[in-house]
């Protein structure tokens, strides 16, 4: 038997976007084993928001991550008014449809810099950041920031997106849909990219499920599961239908990305279009009830889970979230043994870490 | 060869990047870039020092001394938005970086007072 070694992947490391340590254990260049240590991260947010009055902490929410900024937000206003149960307008509905959809081009855009920064495909890195430029400007046109917008706020948001503004955004949108996909053709066709993840780090359809995995990660398995089916926000009226891959490989993950990219545009085209006037924003009555609330929201990394209890005061009981990449993680250590050192930063980006989010 | 839109686009469309600072980025019209106080509004009222998220604005009414802390700021628009007297407005324009941590201390000058004998100045 050949001699094991202990490698620590992380939590500094090149290719890793955010710190999380992962103890490979090697036999010559394969892996045997995974020791994962989580923990770099954690701000005690959770504990924070405890002790401010509710309307400040959706600004701490806000920033328990900077890719997926936008949604925690949103998702902590949505699980405060449900203690109520406060009713939101719909303009507002769409108003945030549209700035979770943009936030979720942003992040694919993202994403899918670092899989071919991962492979060394740097020029490819450059090009979609460049693409992703555009989108940041009409979060900053419209949202006020590029990163952590602040839109949302408990009863609705706090803007409004006029028609010059809107026009601005569609011209952009079409614009960046085009790019997008001339540069997809490009990284699905590729034949290196195809050899470093076809094939690497399957997970079947019962094991997916087995795992506890969710959003991208689990419809690469096969699985048609996805939040914004519920209809929540304006995702109702809207033609909407989850990308579902079978290969249950990285290829499979990064095809599902990237067809959600072209998704997330058309559907913002669309909510662009559809778009009823109105006010928007509702005015909550007093302090939230003595009441508990759960939120389930698609974020670009999958679900996010919101629990809210409220106790009649300002500030809430206890805020608890449970987001997508701490489902996901677990994954990895059915994915990660019997594949060679190599793979594993392609096998681990693939999943889309975001360990500040996990760890809050 | 699919990569070649994408090339020929770049060839011909300009670099990417912006020749800062000969050619600054001028910033939109609705972003949030810094904190401006007019004193000539400000009635001290302190609904921003209360809805403040990041605790970044003292008052102190026996001085009649709005405070500002710029590095706990986080240009969220919450004391804008709640702003009777719209004495704070965000500007677009990001604000310069700083590099000790100083506090901002304005003087409020249109706070009424209680008994007639005197008059705000």
């Amino acid at each position: 038997m050949a001699p094991r070694t202990i490698t620590p992947f992380g939590p500094q490391h090149p290719v890793l976007p955010e710190p999380i340590q992962l103890k490979l254990v090697l036999e010559d260049e394969r892996v045997v084993d995974v020791l994962p240590a989580i923990g770099y991260g954690h701000r005690g947010i959770e504990k924070a928001c405890e002790l401010n009055e509710y309307p400040k902490n959706i600004y701490l929410c806000e920033r328990i991550c900077g890719i997926c900024s936008a949604i925690h937000g949103m998702t902590y206003c949505d699980v405060v008014e449900k203690l109520w149960p406060l009713e939101i307008p719909p303009r507002a509905k769409y108003l945030r449809t549209i700035w979770a959809e943009m936030s979720r081009t942003h992040s694919h855009l993202l994403w899918l810099g670092l899989l071919s920064d991962a492979f060394g495909f740097e020029s490819m890195f450059m090009q979609y950041w460049r693409i992703r430029e555009k989108v940041l400007n009409i979060l900053e046109i419209t949202a006020g920031h590029r990163v952590t917008q602040s839109v949302s706020i408990v009863g609705g948001v706090r803007r409004d997106i006029d028609d010059d503004q809107k026009k601005h955004c569609i011209e952009v949108l079409k614009d960046v849909r085009q790019e997008v996909a001339a540069l997809n053709n490009v990284l699905v066709n590729d034949y290196t990219v195809k050899a470093r993840t076809v094939g690497k780090g399957v997970l079947s359809y019962d094991q997916a499920i087995a795992l506890g995995n969710c959003g991208p990660h689990l419809r690469a398995s096969g699985v048609k599961e996805d939040c914004r089916t519920q209809g929540y926000w304006a995702y109702g009226e809207l033609a909407f239908e989850p990308i579902v891959a079978t290969g249950g490989d990285s290829f499979s993950r990064a095809a599902v990305r990237i067809g959600e990219t072209i998704q997330a545009i058309d559907l913002q085209l669309e909510a662009f279009g559809k778009m009823p006037e109105g006010e928007i924003a509702a005015k909550p009555k007093g302090n939230p009830p003595a009441n508990e609330a759960t939120s389930r929201v698609e974020q670009p990394r999958g679900e996010v889970f919101y629990y809210a209890k409220g106790n009649g005061t300002r500030n809430l009981e206890r805020l608890r979230v449970r987001t997508p990449t701490y489902a996901n993680i677990p994954s990895l250590l059915v994915m990660l043994p019997g594949c060679e050192m190599a793979d594993v930063p392609i096998i681990v980006l693939s999943i889309d870490p975001c360990i500040s989010c996990t760890e809050r | 060869m699919s990569m070649l839109s994408t090339v020929c686009r770049n060839l011909f469309g300009g670099p990417a990047t912006l020749m800062y600072p000969v050619k600054p980025r001028e910033p939109y019209a609705r972003a949030r870039g810094h904190v401006e106080f007019n004193e000539d509004l400000c009635n001290q009222c302190g609904n921003c020092a209360r809805r403040c998220p990041a605790v970044a604005i003292e008052l102190n009414k026996e001085k009649k001394e709005w405070i500002l802390y710029p590095d706990r700021c986080i240009i969220c628009e919450v004391c804008a938005d709640n702003c009777p007297k719209d004495a704070i407005i965000i500007a677009p324009k990001w604000r310069a970086p700083f590099t000790v941590r100083e506090r901002i201390v304005m003087h409020s000058k249109a706070v009424k007072e209680k008994g007639a004998a005197e008059s705000g100045t």
